[in-house]
């Protein structure tokens, strides 16, 4: 019995060894198609390190690459596992450029870390949806009704602005991004408005009259996006941006890579693959 | 609104508080929806998980009751639903919840999950309490021909009593801990309003207030168990 014991457990000690060291080394992993690139006849080739994490912005990086080789610029990309390490990694120039997240995460990012990383272009947004199972237009909705917004601080200022696009409330002026329920200044539906957190809204969306719900959770829990009740406008400022250190800002690569994410081609695989997005640029 | 001895509190705070003069209306109404939930549930809990821990200690080998098969599947449905974390429970629970009250979100709401979570807590504690008596005790009664009803009734439960007493206390507390988690479903309370605005704002003052209501809750809650219990013991003597 003890022996028994002492195996299973040395078996769970290896296995959990096994999955840590296996973790380290995706995070580390590289794409593997990095030597495509070096082709002979390109003599003058910038090299340009993009870290990213996940879908749709390794695929996009993937499909912008042989379009950068052309116009010389050797880009390999970097496939972290962690979002919290590839602001530091752009910051210790491990990293040339990276393209994962938006604006206010940014922002947030540079104020806590006294960094000073820009953005220089916008591609494309998942938008926070309004969705609803009791009503299929938005004037339809009553006086008093129960609105669902999350409420972590971006998301909840984000919701809220939202619902100003909506016109359904009026917010302060200078309320910005972490708006809270006390910038609201007119409220003409006396809509209650409740917090919850962001992943939960779609499961207690038929407790509300209408739900702000991020495109995430919203696709994970079966939601479809085509029949929410309100998109947020493209000219949010929680659109998907590259992001690079200050001084790169106008570097040749820099603004051929941003280019090439801007193009139709890219427009074109984010509206056959990802529907649930809304182009930014 | 508040006037004490001729200060008018609302416009004191608006003074010394600034952008903070929300700050004391928010944590009194977060306190009250906090007593609210704990209350509530606590009242539930003892409901159910009383007679639970009765059916659990009385169906044991050899007890009054005894009931093996019972008592092995109540034990495990108790175990069961200890195991599951409590933020689990209260997403798990979301259609029991909205089945019970009509709604799955807000204070009213969260009451379900918590006293679902302190069901079975409550029976575990209730049972330690009354395997705490001398069998002598039972045995005494028994053999002068209690009924099982009179034995429960009449020796289990007021035996027990200074520890059951103790238990709600210790339960209450607890249920104070688990209704921070009220905030996923909109339940507000002191901790959502610690976690969301004192921590995720870095409005860490609300934080340290928050933290402070929430230690007087609990030292109040504590000294009313010890008094309350304390009570039923000199009562007896």
């Amino acid at each position: 019995m003890r022996k028994t014991l002492s195996i299973a457990l040395i078996a769970c000690l290896i296995l959990a060894l096994g999955l840590a060291a296996g973790c380290g080394q995706q995070a580390e992993q590289t794409d593997p198609d990095k030597q495509a690139g070096k082709t002979p006849e390109k003599q003058a080739t910038e090299k340009l390190v993009v870290g990213a994490i996940g879908e749709p912005h390794t695929a996009m990086l993937k499909m912008v690459k042989p379009k950068l080789a052309e116009q010389g610029v050797e880009m390999e990309i970097k496939d972290f596992t962690d979002y919290p390490q590839l602001n530091p990694a752009l910051n210790d120039k491990q990293i040339d450029a990276n393209f994962f997240q938006h604006i206010p995460y940014l922002e947030d990012f540079n104020a806590k870390t006294n960094s000073k990383l820009v953005w220089t272009v916008k591609i494309h947004t998942e938008p926070m949806r309004i969705y609803s199972q009791k009503i299929d237009k938005l004037d339809k909705l009553a006086d008093g009704a129960i609105v669902g917004i999350p409420n972590d601080p971006t998301n909840s200022g984000r919701a809220l602005a939202v619902l100003q696009s909506a016109g359904l409330i009026k917010l302060k002026e200078d309320a910005g991004v972490t708006a809270t329920e006390r910038d609201i200044v007119e409220n003409p539906k006396n809509l209650e408005i409740k917090m919850a957190d962001a992943a939960t809204l779609p499961r207690v969306l038929q407790d509300a009259a209408i739900c702000c719900i991020n495109t995430n959770y919203a696709l994970d829990a079966g939601l479809d996006p085509a029949k929410a009740v309100f998109v947020e406008p493209g000219d949010s400022p929680f659109a998907n941006v590259v992001v690079v250190r200050p001084e790169d800002k106008d570097k040749d690569s820099i603004v051929k890579l941003g280019k090439a994410l801007q193009s139709p081609e890219i427009a074109d695989f984010l509206k056959t693959n990802y529907p649930a997005v809304v182009l930014a640029f | 609104m508040l006037a004490i001895s001729g200060i008018d509190l609302a416009a004191f705070f608006a003074t010394y508080l600034g952008d903070y003069d929300w700050v004391p209306a928010a944590v009194l109404f977060a306190s009250w929806e906090t007593l609210y939930m704990v209350f509530l549930s606590t009242a539930v809990s003892y409901l159910v998980g009383m007679p639970l821990a009765i059916i659990l200690v009385t169906s044991e080998k050899g007890h009054i009751l005894e009931n093996l098969q019972l008592n092995q599947v109540l034990g495990s449905i108790v175990n069961a639903v200890r195991s599951l974390p409590f933020i689990i429970l209260l997403i798990l629970a979301i259609p029991f919840t909205r089945w019970v009250v009509g709604t799955s979100i807000g204070t009213v709401a969260s009451i379900v999950p918590l006293s679902l979570a302190a069901i079975p807590f409550v029976a575990r504690l209730v049972e330690t309490s009354l395997k705490e008596i001398d069998w002598g005790l039972i045995e005494a009664a028994l053999s002068m021909g209690a009924s099982n009803w009179q034995i429960i009734s009449k020796v289990l439960l007021p035996e027990a009593m200074p520890s059951v007493v103790l238990g709600v206390a210790i339960t209450a507390i607890n249920l104070v801990g688990y209704s921070a988690m009220a905030g996923v479903l909109g339940g507000g309370g002191l901790g959502t309003l610690a976690y969301y605005h004192g921590y995720m704002r870095y409005q860490t003052g609300i934080m340290w207030i928050t933290v402070i209501v929430l230690i007087v809750i609990v030292q109040g809650i504590q000294m009313l168990g010890d008094k309350a219990a304390g009570r039923i013991i000199n009562k007896r003597r």
